[in-house]
């Protein structure tokens, strides 16, 4: 069950003009994952999600969502999908409570008046019903838009950039109600950031994408597992642990800093070996340090 | 020749002076002032140039000496001398000279032609010619030359009212001059081809039917406030 | 279903929106000052249109009345009022667009041709308010200050004098005539509104395009005179025509035919651009 694909992007192309936005883009999501679909700006995202939600076609490639293309079963599909695309934008002019029931009306399900205050309670914003979304923060607006994802129970819930103009305490807030819909309600969620920490602790699956293309797909643990760390290590004989380190890890490249700290690449499995030996060799380490994370592994994929 | 002209001056003086004392013109007069008051229930029927109405029904009161009222429920179109000038103007003969001649026949009844010209020269008036049926002394035509209006032909048809001498119809004739439509309010998409006004002058009819008279019943002057 | 839902959908964001009032404001004011100016001042423009009669005829009755003054105001602000539904309808789709819940809306499993036909039943809706508000105002406010009556009608013919019992009619039909012509405007400000992003290029468009047909339609050049059957802007005045005598049916309904016309393209065009759109705002 958990394998049942939700989300199938084939190989989507899509052009605005000469600018090609999206190139040779391929991802799954299955049921149960949260997905972190990462890139830097401009690397064709939004694009994607869009053509995710219908509002873009693609020029060339195929989209199934729920086993399903768009062509004959959009409504279908539409009404299982929650989304925020880039920033949640409301009526101004009407109240949380209108602009909720509103989007409640044509999202297909039948969604009570309790319902629509429940979710509001849900979001942190009981008692904030009657006002003007005019006058709400980016939070605020960011949490209705939350409301507005999943009022109507959908299936998958795509969020792009959910976290983005948020202050900690709000990006807290999102991330622990993202875990919650995961744990709780077992939802689908696709999850776009820029806010690569914030992928690495949510998401069980990702997909790196830039310049339009498709660069690397996993599980969030294979892919950091696989990949290279940057050590910084901290011993009382630099000299000794330099020799030996080249040694035995000849392929680490060991480089002293400023601070006369060893720094050295090497396998994320490696690292422990790495304190036996100089254990063995009675170099007395004071600081063993893995700096390379998802950060560094995007910059680098990215990068290369 | 000069013999010639001063004998039609003198002719023409005589004339004058012999038309003054019009016992055709004094006896219709003394007719219409022996009508104190009516009311009368009129329909009016225009066809004029440039104008579409449909017959509007409308109740005429009338009190001596010059009180006069038109009580239409709509918008009704009558000649600018209509009813009351021509009889006010004749209501006092001190204020114009009338000539005596023979008039021509108008519906089978030789008539007696008058010419009423006035003295005051303030007076709207220009010129008044009348065909009286000398006999019932009832006018049977009448036009009336003003300054403000032009020329305003009348014609008249009896019923049981002669003993008042008042009609049971009239028919205006009227010169319907060079209507100018203010283009702005006038246009109209349909009308493709240039405007066909008619910048001519051309004749106009009005003609009031008169049913029902109440005579001297005694009007309220309330009515015609 | 949807379609309906969304349609009160779009009601409700109208009903919302301060401007949808200005319309309603506008046109208050407007008739107000008209009537006004006829209380105060009527027979001067009694006298402008009867002058050329006044020489020979005298009228008798009440011609400053509701009627004439319901005629009055419908003439001078049918030109106007496309300005006022513009305003409202020009920023359905395009005021989505540059708020940004175009998106949100088209995400929904609603069509984006129910999506486009509900603002344009919202639209028509609005001006059929608006219609509704000016008939109200000019014909039974302005019967209730001046009374009722024939109306006495300036035409290129010369003047109609309409009797009272004669004219509701005239007025109904004029109304719904009127009705198809802001109904034209609205529809094509809609149609525009699809290919904008931001709110005042499809309202100022729309004014422009009326402008310059307008324009075109009164120009005296033959040049023209194949196209002007066929502008939307030669008909909008159609409403008139019921205040002739005879009624010149043949014409209405031509005029109608193209209006009709009208609309039945602008909204295809809409229904085709906001299909075909890549919604990117």
């Amino acid at each position: 069950m958990q394998n049942t694909p939700i989300i199938e992007v084939n190989s989507i192309s899509k052009t605005f003009g000469s600018f090609e936005a999206v190139k040779d883009v391929s991802f799954q999501v299955n049921q149960g994952d949260v997905f972190g679909f990462l890139g830097p700006n401009g690397a064709g995202k939004s694009t994607t999600i869009r053509c995710l939600l219908s509002l873009i076609r693609p020029n060339t490639g195929q989209i199934k969502l729920f086993g399903k293309t768009f062509t004959s079963n959009r409504a279908m599909i539409l009404s299982k999908i929650g989304s925020i695309i880039e920033k949640p934008d409301f009526y101004k002019y009407l109240s949380a409570q209108k602009n909720l029931e509103i989007f409640a009306r044509i999202s297909g399900a039948q969604v009570s008046k309790k319902q629509i205050y429940e979710m509001l309670e849900f979001v942190g914003l009981s008692g904030r019903e009657k006002h003007r979304v005019k006058g709400f923060s980016h939070g605020m607006k960011q949490r209705l838009g939350i409301a507005q994802t999943l009022l109507h129970k959908p299936d998958l819930i795509i969020l792009d950039e959910p976290t983005t103009g948020l202050d900690p305490q709000g990006i807290i807030e999102i991330r622990n109600l993202i875990l919650r819909l995961k744990t709780e309600q077992n939802k689908t969620i696709l999850l776009s950031s820029h806010q690569l920490s914030e992928i690495e602790l949510i998401a069980n699956r990702m997909v790196i994408i830039n310049k339009g293309k498709t660069l690397v797909e996993g599980t969030v643990s294979e892919l950091l597992n696989q990949q290279e760390v940057l050590i910084v290590l901290d011993v009382d004989s630099a000299d000794k642990a330099m020799a030996l380190i080249k040694d035995r890890f000849p392929s680490s490249f060991p480089e002293l800093n400023v601070r006369g700290q060893i720094e050295l690449t090497l396998r994320k499995n490696q690292t422990a070996s790495l304190n036996r030996e100089l254990n063995k060799a009675e170099i007395a380490v004071s600081a063993l340090e893995p700096k390379r994370k998802l950060e560094d592994f995007f910059i680098k994929i990215i990068g290369s | 020749m000069k013999q010639f002209i001063v004998f039609l001056f003198f002719i023409q003086i005589c004339n004058l002076h012999y038309a003054q004392q019009s016992k055709v013109l004094n006896a219709y007069v003394t007719k219409l002032n022996s009508v104190k008051d009516y009311s009368v229930n009129a329909k009016i029927v225009a066809a004029v140039p440039m104008i579409k109405i449909k017959e509007v029904n409308a109740i005429i009161y009338f009190k001596q000496k010059d009180k006069f009222k038109i009580e239409t429920k709509g918008i009704a179109v009558l000649p600018k001398q209509g009813f009351l000038d021509l009889n006010k103007f004749l209501a006092t003969p001190s204020k114009y000279m009338a000539i005596e001649s023979a008039g021509k026949e108008i519906s089978g009844v030789q008539t007696t032609m008058v010419t009423v010209i006035p003295i005051d020269e303030s007076t709207d008036v220009i010129l008044a010619k009348l065909w009286i049926d000398s006999k019932r002394n009832i006018i049977m035509t009448s036009q009336l030359t003003t300054k403000s209006s032009g020329m305003l032909t009348t014609t008249y048809a009896y019923a049981d009212q002669i003993p008042f001498g008042l009609p049971s119809s009239l028919v205006f004739e009227i010169d319907v001059k060079k209507f100018k439509m203010p283009k702005s309010v006038a246009a109209n998409i349909h009308q493709t081809n240039k405007s066909t006004n008619n910048n001519k002058d051309q004749k106009g009819k009005i003609t009031v039917y008169l049913t029902g008279y109440k005579v001297n019943k005694g009007l309220s002057d309330s009515i015609f406030k | 279903m949807m379609f309906f839902k969304n349609t009160y959908n779009e009601f409700i964001k109208i009903a919302a929106k301060p401007r949808s009032y200005i319309g309603l404001i506008a046109l208050s004011v407007l008739i107000a000052v008209i009537i006004f100016a006829m209380k105060a001042d009527g027979s001067t423009y009694i006298s402008f249109v009867t002058a050329s009669f006044e020489q020979t005829l005298s009228f008798s009755g009440d011609i400053m009345n509701g009627n004439l003054i319901a005629f009055i105001i419908l003439q001078m602000l049918i030109v106007h009022i496309p300005l006022l539904v513009a305003l409202v309808t020009g920023d359905l789709i395009s005021g989505e667009a540059n708020m940004g819940t175009i998106r949100m809306l088209a995400s929904k499993p609603i069509s984006r041709s129910q999506i486009v036909l509900s603002k344009f039943t919202a639209g028509a809706l609005y001006t059929l308010l608006l219609t509704i508000w000016l008939g109200f105002l000019s014909l039974y406010v302005a019967r209730w200050i001046f009374g009722t009556g024939d109306l006495m009608v300036l035409t290129s013919d010369g003047l109609i004098i309409h009797p009272e019992s004669d004219i509701e009619w005239r007025y109904i039909y004029g109304f719904l005539t009127a009705y198809l012509s802001l109904l034209t405007v609205s529809t094509l400000s809609i149609c525009l509104s699809a290919f904008a992003e931001n709110s005042i290029g499809p309202i100022v468009s729309t004014m422009a395009i009326i402008i310059l047909f307008t324009i075109i339609g009164t120009m005296d050049v033959t040049v023209f005179d194949t196209i002007k059957p066929y502008l939307f802007t030669t008909h909008m005045a159609a409403w008139r025509s019921y205040f002739e005598d005879p009624v010149p049916w043949d014409a209405i309904n031509e005029s109608i035919r193209i209006l009709i016309y009208h609309n039945v393209i602008l909204v295809a065009i809409a229904l085709f651009q906001f299909n075909r759109k890549d919604i990117t705002s």
